[in-house]
């Protein structure tokens, strides 16, 4: 059974859906409403506020910790600054994605790392020779997602104006209602917003100064359904949906590098020697095989398949996962698109898709599949840039 | 090898019989060869040693009869000074009874055997033919590089030839092979004999510095891996192998250097570039070949860089925990065992039964040494004098077992109690030698780790497990080359492993000679 | 003679692998007798109302790795073939902590997280690694046992077929495999974990019905028979059969009868009929006669070719084999019935005690108690597997009160005074059962309504298990594939003609798992055996 968040006594007095799904092991609130709707405009146009514990959380630290995290990373630690964070995916010595997320970095000798799946293990194990500590502190630190063009100023109400500076991707301690929270100016939605981490005992505390906080900025407590939306329209990775760590697969083939995901731009190869470094080394030189990509659904083509069957358009309210076949014009498969939305802000049909590196080309033309009353067929799909939805307020 | 250019064109690490048989087997095949030994002496287990002044050990190990004879050859060692004796007699002790004298010489074997059970004679001599006849097989594997049985590059024509080898067992052989490899020496020795000296006195080889006791599985292999490998003994006990490994490769025109402490082997982009000593001093070469152990190469002389995290984590879970102790006496007179006085035993083993043993080996799994250690005795006095003053002898001792990590930890006074124990056992078989000790020395596990640089204590530098000898040490090194180019391994804890065979030493040379 | 008395086929032990062999036998058509000894079916596995209202199943208890197309095959569920699974597995410690391994893959790690952070991640990595093995364990224990000696290209294609499995592993798979068949349950596992309270409840499975220790080299392999995911999940291939273990032997019994085979019961053989050295029926201990073309042995080799063929009808070298077949029982059963659940460390519910529950609380612990065994003593704190089937299976106890069923190792069938000892010492093994029982659940003692202790000596008198081995012989590295029982005989024939056998001793061995049988009875349907 899943356990409670120190969320919990809010969100599940909120959550009028009784809609609740397992996130590593904790209960996550789907929706708090029937549908996610309002919930997917609160963090459009508004704010939302999220719980996002159950983020796996660790803490390095120790003399080595710069060295160590440089050694385990794709990305080059000793770039960052302090108080900076930084986005990043590790690989296994052959080169395959392991995990991804953020690295961030008190001073030297401090850092957090935050990851979608449980990595202690793997850092203990690559830690030999290290001078390091690590730590897991998921379960003692709560986290908040405060995300939408108005969370800067619900955060100002709740902590004061020293926030109004922090820049994306950097962090500041603050002090909100007396107690100690740490704000990083990040998130999944892909637009303003920002994560505040405290102890769990302030959690509830936390929940409330934010509501009161956001209450005339139009502030609602968000579910995943509509941060689904959002994270598809901001053309990010997840990890175990879109691929998956080289640890739990059975097979080869299932592994992605992340040249082949689109987190290239994460890899910094020319440095001291990093875990997978040669390997990766070797497919940036050769090209990936296959790369991640969004893809544009063609709406009128799609609105034609269904009308010959005289039906509206179908397209479900909340994001889709499960894995479609993609084509290519002379329908010999080429990928999979893996996950997708109806994006409400763009009015487009989007999805993410691995593809073989010849089809990867921005405007390249491919089919994907759709299935109308039973019977399968194809629609076409254009290649476009990520992100699909890049507000300038992002990293304004 | 590349034409750099270095004053040596290969850099062995330590000078231990396999070091010394890979230097000489190399500077043989015309290459510029420096030995780095740490200690002031040669010889590593196998070195002479003084315990007590006038008093000295022809090296730690007992057993000299498993050189391999091509070695023996290809490095002229007899030419060198070595001498090959018969195997010894293996006398077996005991308190109510002649006890029994293993005789090297099969039909005097079975007369001693007939005094305790006719039908044993007549299956002792049935053993000895089987033994006879597996051995082809069994050496084949043991004489040559390892089989690549992680199926990297499988080499099709020798694996047939290999599984033709087995073939020619006959069927009946060769199923009998296959179902007692596996097995535990106590079952298979029971499902021979009958009597108790006599089995123990066989177990002995397939337990002796392994964590395994006689109902372990899989030792049986180590059984009959000894039977086939042994043959004649070097006169005068392990050191005088090592005399003449030393003449050989210095007359092949290798370099020793003793006191020549390899504190890091060097590696610059994947590849091999030399070793520094100890004291700083830094010697180039484009190929490394180490003879200490592996979990002292890849955990202690590589920087971490140079070992991948999956290569380290195979290291560090190779299993090597040394489960000897050594015991070394000065004596006056000479060794009398009460129950055959006149015999001037050069070789001995003490246990009453295997389940004597399995209790001895029970201690070390809660992490004690055992009140009634198993002892296998070796009077080297009987054939080299010279070795103890006159009227003395010199009584080495291993005692099995004593772990490594001991609950509460190693000092004097365990050692002390440890020393007690074998002397009391002793004492009842040869009465009065208790007066006779003129000094002693006792090593354990970590004393032997610190005086000749065996992680753990362990003379087989690595447990002599079934899987550790398939893969030895690890996957990315299983015929003595590693994933560092250049860097060779050559001790005993690659194929076929531990025991006075220069085996190891002479296959990483033909490794090193064929190139990459 | 009548023509009643004369079958195609006599099959001598109604056990579950008799009764599956039976089976299928008739299901080809072939006319099939079974004779069983006792008044009841199911050998080892069976149901017995031993005080009123409690079904106890008083040898074999969990129904591990049952062959799925067995099932359908003989349409088992039809015939009242029902598997509970084992919802978790639970090992209480003695300090009133707990560890429990559920099937919720978060609560498991939360449970291991608290003994090992590290280990807690590990654990689900190390069953995927046993997952990516058992393909090749599952293509072993499905077909009949390879052999190695042949030059038959058959044989030889068949080699390569199993080599090439192996190979397509990957090298670091292969060398996890070479390790697995090699190393000891506790040497394998310190290659994954690092808390003692986690590695001592799963280095046990390696030990299950064996004379070794967890510490003993060759007992990582049956690690992996817990991960032996078939369709619906590792979870879900260990289960309670509804109605008690027997309940799988009456439906195998129901599946022959139902193609039309013959079952007696209280029917005794002595021996097997010969005629120029080929079997031709058997005699009855009552002197009655019955005539087969073939005659297959479900009993263990040592009791078939010394109890009912006749060491003077044997080859002495075969009869040297089958001597030197090790059988070592070495373990009991002490089946309770009691008033109050035991509650093993924690009383929030009862979930904990759906699974089974392991009392090893350290692998010191275990390796103690194996070496009493070495020297013919029961081990005074032994390895318990306790489950209560009573909980998931109302129908085998009064409403609130429970069966709990303990399979104790080590209790060697020779202990030192010899084995005919055992009765005089049954009484004190039930008590160091109750005793250690006690220790985690106290006022266990008080609640216990009746005990029945099957020592190893029972276990042979009483089911016909030679030296008491639930396995029909041990699982050790000589005994199994190709060599089991002999080298050369693992292909279910036997050097007389005419005769087979079907039983646990032979490829691919003990458990409730129903492939002996059937491959038994494929290898005589396809070998022009029937």
């Amino acid at each position: 059974m899943p356990i409670e968040s120190p969320f919990h006594p809010q969100t599940a007095k909120r959550c009028k859906s009784l809609r609740w799904k397992d996130w590593s092991g904790y209960y996550a609130v789907c929706a708090y409403d029937t549908y996610a709707e309002r919930e997917y405009f609160a963090l459009r146009h508004s704010a939302g506020l999220m719980d996002v514990t159950p983020l796996y959380k660790y803490d390095v630290c120790g003399a080595d910790a710069e060295d160590f995290l440089t050694h385990v990373m794709a990305r080059d630690i000793r770039k960052l600054a302090d108080g900076q964070v930084s986005y990043c995916c590790w690989c296994d010595e052959a080169g395959k994605l392991l995990d991804d997320g953020t690295v961030w970095r008190f001073s030297k000798d401090r850092f957090r790392v935050t990851a979608a799946e449980p990595c202690l293990a793997w850092f203990f194990e690559n830690a030999h020779g290290f001078e390091v500590s690590l730590s897991d502190v998921t379960d003692r630190i709560a986290t908040a997602s405060l995300q939408g063009p108005t969370s800067r100023d619900i955060l100002k109400q709740a902590c004061g104006g020293k926030i109004e500076g922090l820049r994306f991707f950097r962090m500041t301690p603050v002090s909100i209602d007396g107690f100690e929270a740490i704000v990083t100016r990040t998130g999944y939605t892909g637009d303003l917003g920002f994560e505040i981490w405290v102890d769990n005992e302030h959690a509830p505390r936390l929940w409330d100064v934010l509501s009161e906080a956001g209450k005339p900025y139009g502030l609602l407590p968000t579910g995943l359904d509509a941060l689904d939306v959002a994270r598809v329209e901001a053309g990010f990775i997840m990890n175990g949906v879109d691929y998956y760590s080289a640890n739990h697969c059975l097979i080869e083939s299932r592994k992605s590098t992340p040249y082949e995901s689109g987190l290239g731009w994460t890899v910094h190869l020319d440095r001291e020697p990093f875990i997978g470094q040669s390997a990766l080394r070797a497919e940036k030189y050769r090209g990936p095989d296959r790369r991640f990509v969004g893809l544009e659904i063609d709406w009128d083509e799609f609105e034609a398949l269904f009308a010959k069957h005289r039906l509206p358009p179908e397209v479900c309210s909340a994001a889709w996962r499960d894995p479609k076949p993609i084509y290519n014009l002379k329908g010999q498969h080429v990928g999979h698109a893996t996950s997708g939305a109806w994006s409400p802000t763009l009015k487009k049909n989007l999805a993410l898709a691995t593809v073989q590196a010849s089809h990867a080309k921005i405007g390249a033309e491919l089919r994907f599949e759709v299935t109308v009353e039973y019977v399968r067929h194809t629609v076409k799909a254009v290649v476009v840039k990520k992100p699909f939805f890049d507000p300038e307020r992002k990293r304004a | 090898m590349d034409g750099a250019n270095h004053e040596f064109d290969a850099i062995v690490v330590g000078a231990g019989h396999n070091g010394l048989a890979a230097a000489a087997m190399l500077a043989r095949s015309g290459r510029k060869v420096l030995v780095c030994e740490r200690r002031d002496i040669v010889g590593g287990l196998a070195a002479r040693e003084e315990f007590h002044p006038g008093f000295r050990v022809p090296g730690f190990h007992h057993d000299s009869t498993c050189v391999r004879p091509r070695v023996i050859e290809a490095l002229r060692l007899e030419s060198f000074g070595l001498k090959r004796t018969n195997p010894p007699s293996i006398f077996a002790p005991h308190l109510s009874g002649p006890g029994l004298l293993l005789h090297h010489d099969a039909g005097a074997a079975a007369d001693e055997i007939a005094a305790h059970s006719d039908t044993d004679a007549q299956r002792y001599a049935d053993y000895r033919a089987f033994i006879e006849r597996i051995a082809p097989a069994v050496l084949r594997l043991l004489d040559e590089a390892p089989p690549d049985v992680l199926g990297l590059n499988i080499d099709f024509s020798r694996l047939l030839s290999t599984g033709w080898s087995l073939r020619k067992l006959g069927r009946r052989d060769m199923m009998e092979l296959l179902r007692i490899a596996p097995m535990c020496v106590a079952d298979w020795l029971d499902e021979w004999f009958a009597c108790d000296l006599l089995k123990c006195t066989l177990a002995g080889s397939a337990i002796f510095g392994t964590f395994t006791g006689p109902w372990s599985p899989g030792n049986n292999a180590l059984l009959l891996r000894h039977e086939v490998l042994s043959g004649g003994a070097v006169f005068g006990g392990p050191a005088n192998l090592i005399d003449a490994l030393r003449q050989s490769a210095e007359h092949f025109g290798a370099t020793i250097r003793t006191g020549a402490d390899v504190s890091r082997v060097r590696v610059t982009d994947g590849r091999v570039d030399g070793v520094t000593l100890s004291d700083g001093e830094e010697i180039d070469a484009s190929c490394v070949a180490a003879s200490c152990d592996p979990k002292r190469l890849f955990l202690g002389l590589l920087g971490r860089q140079a070992v991948t995290t999956k290569l380290r984590l195979h290291i560090e879970s190779y299993r090597m925990s040394g489960t000897t102790a050594k015991v070394h006496l000065a004596i006056k007179g000479r060794l009398r065992f009460a129950c055959r006085p006149d015999l001037n035993v050069e070789h001995a083993r003490i246990a009453d039964s295997l389940d004597d043993m399995e209790r001895a080996f029970d201690a070390i799994k809660y992490e004690r040494f055992s009140d009634r250690p198993v002892l296998d005795v070796y009077v080297p006095t009987v054939s080299d004098p010279n070795l103890a003053p006159d009227g003395h002898s010199v009584v080495s001792i291993m005692a099995h077992y004593a772990p490594y990590t001991l609950d509460g930890g190693w000092n004097d006074a365990q050692r002390s109690r440890l020393t007690e124990n074998v002397l009391s056992i002793l004492e009842q078989y040869a009465p009065g030698l208790r007066d006779c000790v003129v000094a002693s020395e006792t090593l354990v596990p970590p004393d032997i780790e610190k005086r000749y640089g065996v992680a753990e204590g362990q003379w087989h530098h690595g447990e002599h497990g079934l899987d550790q000898l398939i893969v030895r040490p690890a996957p990315e090194c299983t015929e003595y080359a590693t994933p560092i180019a250049g860097l060779f391994l050559c001790g005993s804890g690659a194929h076929p492993g531990g025991g006075l065979t220069c085996g190891p030493g002479a296959l990483a040379a033909d490794r090193i000679i064929r190139g990459a | 003679m009548s023509t009643s008395n004369r079958y195609d086929v006599i099959v001598i032990g109604g056990g579950h692998n008799g009764l599956i062999c039976a089976a299928y036998l008739a299901k080809a058509g072939r006319k099939v007798l079974v004779l069983e000894r006792r008044h009841v079916l199911g050998g080892a596995a069976v149901t017995e109302e031993l005080y009123p209202g409690f079904k106890f199943s008083v040898c074999s208890y969990v129904v591990s790795l049952f062959r799925p197309h067995i099932i359908r095959d003989l349409e088992l569920a039809k015939h009242g073939f029902d598997l509970i699974p084992l919802e978790c597995s639970h090992l209480p410690l003695p300090d009133g902590d707990s560890l429990c391994r559920w099937a919720d893959a978060h609560e498991t790690r939360r449970e291991i997280a608290r003994f090992s952070a590290r280990d807690a991640e590990i654990y689900p990595e190390f069953g995927l690694a046993m997952s990516k093995l058992s393909h090749f364990v599952k293509a072993m224990i499905d077909s009949p046992a390879p052999d190695p000696a042949s030059l038959n290209p058959r044989e030889l294609a068949n080699l390569l077929r199993l080599g090439g499995q192996l190979k397509e592993l990957g090298p670091d798979l292969m060398h996890l495999q070479m390790r697995l068949l090699t190393m000891s349950a506790v040497d394998f596992l310190d290659l994954w974990f690092e808390s003692d309270i986690l590695k001592a409840p799963m280095s046990v499975s390696g030990i299950i019905g064996t004379f070794l220790g967890v510490r003993s080299p060759g007992t990582a392999y049956v690690l992996l028979h817990h991960y032996m995911g078939e369709i619906d999940g590792a979870f879900r291939s260990w289960g309670f059969s509804r109605g008690g273990t027997g309940q799988v032997s009456m439906a195998c019994a129901r599946a022959a009868q139902s193609y039309g085979a013959e079952i007696r019961t209280e029917c005794s053989v002595d021996r097997v009929l010969l005629k120029n050295a080929s079997a031709c029926g058997v005699v009855l201990e009552n002197g009655d006669e019955i005539f087969a073309q073939t005659v297959v042995s479900g009993v263990d080799p040592q009791r078939t070719f010394f109890g009912f063929v006749g060491e003077e009808n044997l080859d002495p070298e075969f009869a040297a084999q089958i001597r030197r077949y090790k059988l070592r029982g070495s373990s009991a059963k002490v089946n309770y019935a009691v008033d109050k659940l035991p509650m093993f460390g924690r009383t929030e519910n009862d979930l904990h005690l759906r699974g089974d529950i392991a009392i090893a609380p350290s692998i010191a612990y275990l390796e103690k108690a194996y070496d009493q065994a070495k020297y013919g003593d029961f081990s005074d704190r032994p390895y318990l597997n306790i489950v209560i089937p009573s909980l998931v299976d109302p129908t085998v106890a009064p409403p609130g009160k429970h069966i709990v069923s303990c399979f104790v190792q080590y209790a060697p069938y020779k202990i030192k005074e010899g084995p005919e000892h055992w009765p005089k010492r049954s009484d004190a093994l039930g008590d160091t059962v109750t005793d250690t029982i006690e220790e985690y659940c106290p006022g266990f003692r008080d609640s216990i309504l009746f005990r029945q202790v099957l020592t190893p000596w029972d276990l042979e008198q009483e089911f016909g298990l030679t030296e008491g081995n639930i396995f029909h012989g041990e699982l050790s590295q000589e005994q199994l594939l190709f060599q089991r029982p002999a080298a050369g005989w693992a292909r279910y024939r036997t050097p007389i003609s005419n005769l087979w056998m079907c039983g646990s001793g032979t490829h691919p061995g003990g458990g409730i798992m129903g492939a002996p049988g059937e491959l038994a009875a494929k290898t005589m349907l396809g070998g022009g055996g029937v």
